[in-house]
């Protein structure tokens, strides 16, 4: 086995700020030190409900296609409110 | 045939010195002779390449070509060297990797007792039991070249060797500025002069055509102090009693001809090109353009690329194969690590050295695919010495890459082949299978920046249906 040195974490979400409709669903996302970018499409959308013996975790997914065909993949942290990218 | 113009007073001769004639000196009219012994003109660098066709014409070729050619130019620089080897039988060995060693150029005396080019050593001996045996000194040959190449760009900046003693200059709208061909030849001659011994300058044969093919046939028909100058309308009579044998084909094709009775190029070009080309192929298309002056080579200027020298002085000279591999290793190390090599993979490599008692022993290598590998590296030379061993003890030794080729590191890190270049196919790394040269680049860094900043993925949680459990980034520290 490799000997261990550092272990990092690989797909750690980053925060975003998303500007939602009614409905909750993203109308306009903007990621950090980049312009505005609108939704387009909304690809898929699934939830997990997760550790809830440990720390709870509830999130809302989404993949979105934006104004200029870039594809994201969203979630809502249902806890804190909150929006990141992954 | 086109009359060739009256010699020119002015040019330097060879009166005044001792010298010894070589056996390449014949006869005025007996020139078929002259280029049947030296025919095997492609040797050394960049002869091969002289006649090479480029797809696009470079607006810094020259069209009219002037050929400076030099007969035993190895030869004459030792007799240079040993003055009183002149008026003697003497012969210089092939630097060639043979088990038997051969004789490479003879002096003419020693022509006259029977000895030739190609004749095993204990041969010669018996034709003649008072010849001197000369050991090559490519270093030394190589230096008074690139010497002479270098003072000739002050002619014309379009100069193209052919191997050792033979160079094309460029020497296109030079009228105004040196006058018609002839001075110009007297002003290459002169500053050979300058760097070059007077008994190997006054032995020069120059001549003058459109192209390289013609210029050389010039040259090769020309007498020392007794230029040729080929005008663009008398190349192709002037070419017309040319043997065969001056054309820069293959032998066996060559030998084909004179067999079929096809013996100067005048006869060459009365064949069909279709029977031409359907019996020799390329070869056939290629003469008949040249014996046709359809077919006109331009001098194109040769860039010697940088390279990068790395050496080591014994201070007692050096013989027993274990150390000097060792020194091989260091040098190969030294030479990659030069921040001058720009990440560029190593093409081709030159070892020389100086010998205990003089004289010179190299060996070049051209790698059959670019590599940083140092182990590979010194593999390859480590072979080639075993193949071709230094005569005597090593007071010095040069290591030089003398090609480069692309920055491919970063395809090598992925190599998929084994340490011995066998090809591991479709299979995939296991965990704990790195590949060897990811383990040299993850060295490398340790020993830059005191630790290794490569990771590699590993599945930690694969299953987990939060994301950035499913995988993570481990150190890469082996």
């Amino acid at each position: 086995m490799q000997r261990c040195h550092r272990f990092k974490p690989l797909g750690t979400p980053k925060p975003i700020v998303v500007h939602s409709d009614e409905q909750g669903n993203p109308v306009h996302v903007r990621l950090l030190g980049k312009p505005d970018r609108s939704v387009t499409f909304i690809r898929e959308r699934w939830r997990i409900d997760d550790e809830w013996w440990r720390r709870t975790i509830s999130r809302d997914y989404l993949i979105v296609i934006l104004d200029d065909e870039k594809v994201l993949t969203l979630y809502h942290d249902l806890l804190t409110d909150e929006w990141y990218v992954q | 045939m086109a009359p060739r113009s009256s010699p020119s007073q002015s040019l330097p001769t060879r009166e005044g010195f001792e010298w010894t004639r070589t056996h390449n000196h014949e006869p005025e009219n007996d020139w078929l002779n002259t280029v049947a012994i030296d025919t095997n003109w492609a040797s050394g660098s960049g002869s091969e390449t002289v006649f090479q066709p480029t797809s696009v014409r470079a607006s810094n070729e020259s069209r009219q070509a002037l050929c400076l050619w030099l007969p035993t130019f190895e030869l004459r620089l030792e007799l240079v060297r040993s003055p009183e080897l002149d008026r003697t039988s003497v012969a210089l060995l092939s630097p060639r990797e043979n088990t038997r060693r051969t004789i490479w150029q003879v002096s003419e005396r020693a022509y006259e007792s029977g000895v030739r080019p190609g004749q095993i050593v204990s041969q010669a001996v018996s034709l003649c039991t008072s010849l001197t045996l000369l050991e090559p000194d490519p270093a030394h040959y190589d230096a008074a070249a690139d010497t002479m190449l270098e003072v000739l760009t002050e002619l014309t900046p379009i100069v193209e060797p052919a191997g050792r003693g033979r160079v094309f200059l460029g020497i296109d709208g030079l009228e105004r500025l040196s006058g018609p061909p002839n001075q110009q030849i007297d002003r290459a001659l002169s500053l050979l002069f300058q760097v070059s011994p007077a008994p190997l300058v006054a032995a020069t044969r120059a001549g003058v055509a459109p192209g390289k093919f013609g210029a050389w046939v010039a040259a090769a028909s020309a007498q020392s102090g007794r230029p040729v100058i080929v005008s663009e309308s008398g190349l192709i009579s002037f070419l017309a009693d040319c043997p065969i044998s001056s054309l820069p084909i293959d032998s066996i094709v060559s030998h084909r001809l004179e067999r079929l009775g096809i013996r100067t190029l005048g006869q060459l070009r009365r064949l069909p090109e279709l029977a031409l080309v359907a019996q020799f192929g390329e070869d056939g298309r290629n003469a008949l353009a040249w014996s046709t002056g359809c077919r006109i080579d331009p001098v194109r200027p040769w860039h010697k690329p940088q390279s990068i020298r790395v050496s080591l002085d014994f201070p007692n000279p050096v013989g027993l194969t274990g150390p000097l591999y060792r020194v091989v290793d260091q040098l190969v190390e030294r030479a990659l690590g030069r921040s001058c090599r720009k990440g560029r993979s190593v093409a081709a490599v030159r070892m020389s050295a100086y010998l205990d008692g003089g004289g010179s022993w190299v060996i070049e290598r051209v790698l059959r695919e670019p590599t940083s590998d140092r182990e590979r590296i010194a593999a390859i030379l480590r072979a080639k010495m075993e193949n071709s061993p230094p005569t005597h003890a090593i007071e010095t030794l040069t290591l030089e890459i003398t090609e480069f080729g692309l920055s491919s590191t970063q395809t090598l890190l992925f190599d998929r082949t084994t340490e011995e270049s066998r090809a591991t196919g479709h299979l995939d790394f296991n965990h704990n299978e790195v590949p060897a040269a990811l383990k040299n680049a993850v060295n490398e860094l340790k020993l830059r920046i005191g630790h290794s900043p490569l990771y590699r993925v590993i599945e930690a949680d694969p299953w987990s249906r939060i994301p950035e459990r499913r995988n993570a980034l481990l150190n890469l520290d082996i």
